[in-house]
């Protein structure tokens, strides 16, 4: 593990009772991947399942989170990234109690500070939620 | 490509990401200002350029571009560049 629960949240902009992210697993010039299980108290928890929103802010917080860690590693500060547009959005399941999200975010073009990348969550092997992002990194 | 099939080329998946009548896109147009292009809207056509042509841009490509001759001029210097 990169980055575990105890640490994420020093390096992403999001505090509890926000945060949709427990571990980054993989950090690298390809993409990042990250861990998050689906608690009682989380937020977005209804009648049993995780919602869409926490779904999708899950990618977005997994690239903040391997984002930050680059920054970090490079002995710089995580920078703050905000999402410019999603596109290409399907939701295909949602997750239930107790279970693990395992996400994969893809590199996909850069341009300047604004990056596109495809993020894409999965539970037990089914594919919950795909998207692509524009996240826009503040210089 | 000869500038011909670029220009073609061109009017074709702009016209058709972007949602404008091929038709306004003239040489002596402004690219910005006739697409309705914001900064994020960038990022799209930079992934459109490379789907059509295989090579990646980046934003000093774009200094000296305003209109689309200019950028049929970008695309032509960078197809000759990847040969």
């Amino acid at each position: 593990m990169l980055l575990t629960k105890e640490n994420i949240t020093e390096i992403i902009p999001q505090q509890a009772p926000f945060v949709m992210v427990d571990n980054l697993v993989s950090a690298d010039e390809t993409g990042f991947k990250s861990t998050f299980k689906v608690e009682e108290n989380n937020l977005f928890l209804k009648d049993g399942k995780l919602q869409e929103p926490a779904l999708i802010e899950n990618i977005a917080q997994t690239v903040a989170a391997g984002f930050g860690f680059v920054d970090k590693q490079a002995g710089g500060k995580p920078k703050i990234g905000f999402i410019g547009g999603i596109s290409k959005l399907n939701i295909h399941a949602l997750p239930t109690l107790n279970k693990t999200i395992e996400t994969t975010v893809t590199h996909l073009h850069q341009f300047e500070n604004i990056y596109l990348i495809k993020g894409e969550n999965f539970c037990d092997g089914e594919l919950l939620v795909t998207c692509e992002m524009k996240i826009v990194v503040q210089e | 490509m000869n500038r011909e099939e670029i220009i073609s080329t061109v009017k074709e998946f702009l016209s058709e990401e972007f949602e404008v009548e091929k038709s306004i896109i003239e040489p002596q147009a402004n690219l910005k200002e006739t697409l309705d292009l914001d900064s994020l809207d960038y990022v799209d056509l930079v992934v459109v350029i490379e789907e059509n042509f295989g090579f990646k841009v980046t934003g000093e490509d774009f200094v000296g571009v305003a209109t689309f001759d200019d950028f049929y001029t970008l695309v032509e210097k960078k197809l000759a560049e990847k040969k």
